[in-house]
């Protein structure tokens, strides 16, 4: 379940939460860690210049630098280095999401751990060349479960023992269920199966008789399609509650004192203007926003070999 | 004198050289020992004897120094008209001086040339049509990069990006092995949204063998995904090789002849194996200029032409559009301002200024696009052009060089600047850092991507 962990990280205050969560987690289930730093990107013509993404100055990265800033990182996390000794520290020249993706296709990790937003600045070397998060490409096409961890409170962690699996009964909530499930099993914890009723439709608030027969029918429909296949999971329950769907996954998740939210992030087509509107895909990052725990984003069953 | 550790004549051949010239950050180093290269006198007469043709011999005598070209030049127009940056004055004071004293020139001499072939001009011919002998001083000084290349005298960049082609027959350490796997992992990154998505690798005989850009597969490897989606939304048939996938030539730039024939010959190769009916390249100027225009005489062929008939992306996607086999949502279509960039290396060069606007023609809603002025063929370079975008000796240059485009796009008016190049696109987007203009820029590809309908047999079943 974690034999392999990708911590990607940014190296700078934004990914610390991320930073915990990871080395907690590799420490906990003896898993090997790599720690993964796109330190650059490519500008200038895609000649051999890149914009160091802390420094945010123009450089031409050689083994030198890449040993230095791979040392910076390790002064960075040196604290949690020692308790996670011999974790791979690298780092790579690109399009975060895409060296990301690269990485996770190399190494194949069961999960990549990442930080939330870093740039919302305009200045931010992040945001000149691709628009949208990094975080949301990288949870679209990644290759197995991402948890993000965006916020302090969601990184005061003390293991998995209740986890919140959050479906809007698509395909791709299909795998993530497999996935808390799985994951419940495997740390013998509880899992509270849970879908929200949106109570607005096109800006109309539904009447309150239909959010009462939708949340009947949610009930019923999470006990029928995922009540079978508990295997392994003794301590389970189902839930549904209206509201705006984002926040009552978190207000669900704090009452049941999860330690885990996992859900699908099913939309792929998202654009600029869709991942920053409200939209499908941004549930999961409204969720990932506003949770105090972190969020594991499934989006496939995971590829064997 | 000793020969050089990192500057020299030697061509790059191996990995263990390029690595030594990449770590030799910026290229300190190397310009330093440029300092004391010599010229092989002998040898750059002898190469002129055999090598000048009697066109550029004719041109360099012919000029009457009216100085017609010199407003053709967007380097001369952002100079203040420094008479300098008069490509007449450019073209004889480096290539037609060498000729004049039989090849004595000096090192001195030498780093001066360097400096005008490659930061006083981007190759693109655009004071050809202007000059009223038809004198193109692009094709001149594509000449003189090889004379310099040839002493040594060439910016770090380009002898790295040459050294490339060599050893991996591919403009950056991009391996056959990376490309194959990069495009599958594309594929599978993208299946589960286009249900039998696929690269064909190596078929026979298929309607279209599709090359790319090296950078592609290295840096944003999308866009290998959108060709495949658009090939598989049209129901193409068609491959990539296996070997011989790469289009671009960064010894074209380089001035490198012996890499720029390798290069080709690979693709040509990759066609004669495989025997497609046809060959389309990617979204790029000059490798279109270097594979399809320059490149069959390059390798020697006698007819000029490329083993199969090759075309240039927009060609292919403007069929693809006329035909129906890609049909636009009109609702989708762009609806604010949009400009073009044409492409010197196809739309000046290679004829293909309506076959671009036909596409746009499909994909802005009418009334939207704004042309830049001027266009077409007598469109500026997009100010990176000929490797310029690369050097990072002359960065300051480039960035000056990009005004011409900046002012052109901003007094269109336009959002969004198409740009089916990926110079154009780089120097654009550098641009965009640089000036800090409200624009957009894209290439076709995902445009396309974002308002084509998708056939009810090949959308996803949820």
């Amino acid at each position: 379940m974690f034999k392999h962990i990708l911590f990607a990280t940014s190296a700078t205050e934004a990914c610390d939460h991320a930073a915990r969560v990871a080395f907690n987690l590799a420490r906990e289930f003896g898993s090997d860690l790599t720690v993964f730093h796109v330190m650059g990107i490519p500008t200038r013509g895609f000649s051999r210049t890149m914009v160091d993404v802390r420094t945010r100055e123009k450089v031409e990265p050689d083994e030198e630098y890449s040993a230095w800033v791979c040392e910076e990182i390790k002064t960075h996390y040196s604290r949690e280095l020692e308790k996670v000794p011999g974790c791979d520290v690298c780092v790579a020249v690109g399009y975060p999401h895409r060296e990301i993706l690269r990485q996770a296709r190399e190494k194949r990790p069961d999960l990549i751990v990442m930080g939330g937003t870093t740039g919302s600045d305009e200045d931010s070397p992040y945001r000149k060349i691709l628009p949208g998060s990094t975080m949301l490409r990288v949870a679209r096409a990644a290759p197995c479960p991402v948890m993000v961890v965006a916020r302090p409170a969601a990184s005061f962690w003390g293991g998995i023992s209740s986890i919140v699996f959050g479906t809007d009964f698509s395909k791709a909530s299909d795998a993530a269920f497999d996935y808390a499930r799985e994951l419940s099993a495997f740390v013998k914890g509880e899992l509270h199966v849970f879908h929200a009723v949106d109570i607005q439709k096109e800006g109309i608030f539904l009447a309150q008789d239909m959010v009462d027969a939708r949340l009947r029918e949610a009930v019923n429909r999470m006990r029928g399609r995922y009540g079978s296949r508990m295997e392994g999971v003794d301590n389970w329950s189902v839930d549904a509650w209206e509201g705006f769907p984002p926040v009552e996954i978190v207000k669900y998740a704090r009452e049941k004192h999860a330690d885990a939210i996992v859900m699908a992030h099913h939309t792929r087509t998202e654009t600029e203007e869709e991942t920053r509107g409200v939209t499908l895909g941004s549930v999961l990052e409204q969720v990932i926003m506003r949770a105090s725990c972190p969020v594991i984003s499934v989006n496939r069953h995971r590829k064997t070999g | 004198m000793a020969e050089m550790s990192l500057c020299n004549r030697r061509p790059v051949n191996d990995e263990e050289t390029l690595k030594a010239l990449l770590s030799d950050t910026g290229g300190k180093e190397y310009y330093k020992q440029m300092e004391s290269l010599d010229v092989d006198t002998d040898l750059l007469w002898s190469t002129i004897s055999k090598t000048m043709n009697s066109r550029l011999k004719t041109w360099l005598s012919l000029c009457a120094h009216c100085g017609m070209c010199a407003d053709s030049c967007f380097l001369y127009r952002i100079s203040d008209r420094d008479p300098t940056q008069v490509p007449a004055y450019k073209i004889q004071s480096t290539l037609g001086e060498i000729v004049k004293r039989k090849g004595k020139v000096d090192n001195a001499f030498m780093r001066r040339a360097m400096e005008y072939a490659w930061a006083r001009c981007t190759c693109c011919n655009r004071c050809g049509l202007y000059c009223p002998h038809g004198i193109d001083m692009g094709v001149m000084f594509s000449y003189l990069r090889g004379l310099l290349y040839q002493q040594g005298f060439v910016p770090w960049e380009m002898k790295i990006g040459a050294g490339m082609h060599r050893v991996y027959q591919a403009q950056m350490d991009v391996t056959d092995e990376d490309f194959v796997e990069t495009f599958k992992w594309m594929v599978e990154e993208y299946e589960e949204d286009y249900p039998g998505l696929a690269v064909p690798v190596d078929k026979q005989g298929a309607d279209i063998l599709y090359t790319v850009n090296a950078r592609e597969v290295k840096h944003y490897p999308e866009d290998l995904a959108e060709a495949a989606i658009l090939f598989h939304l049209a129901g193409a048939d068609w491959t990539v090789a296996s070997k011989g996938w790469e289009l671009t030539s960064l010894a074209m730039f380089a001035g490198d002849w012996e890499a720029c024939r390798l290069q080709v010959q690979s693709v040509y190769d990759a066609m004669e194996r495989l025997r497609p009916r046809r060959m389309v390249g990617t979204e790029c100027g000059h490798a279109h200029r270097a594979t399809v225009v320059e490149g069959p005489y390059w390798a020697g062929r006698e007819d000029g032409l490329t083993p199969v008939p090759s075309i240039h992306y927009v060609e292919w996607l403007a069929e693809a559009l006329r035909e129906g086999k890609l049909k636009i949502d009109p609702k989708k279509r762009l609806k604010v301002p949009v400009t073009l960039q044409d492409s010197c290396n196809y739309v000046r060069n290679h004829g293909l200024r309506d076959i671009v606007r036909e596409i746009l023609s499909y994909i802005v809603e009418p009334g939207c696009f704004r042309d830049m002025d001027p266009s077409k063929e007598h469109n500026y370079c997009c100010g990176g052009g000929g490797g310029f975008n690369g050097i990072g000796l002359y960065r300051a240059e480039r960035n000056k060089a990009l005004i011409t485009k900046r002012d052109q796009i901003l007094n269109t008016g336009a959002e969004l600047v198409v740009a089916p190049c990926h110079n154009c696109w780089d120097a654009i987007r550098d641009m965009v850092e640089e000036y800090h203009i409200p624009v957009k820029w894209s290439f076709l590809k995902p445009l396309v991507i974002s308002m084509v309908e998708i056939p009810d047999h090949l959308k996803p079943k949820e």
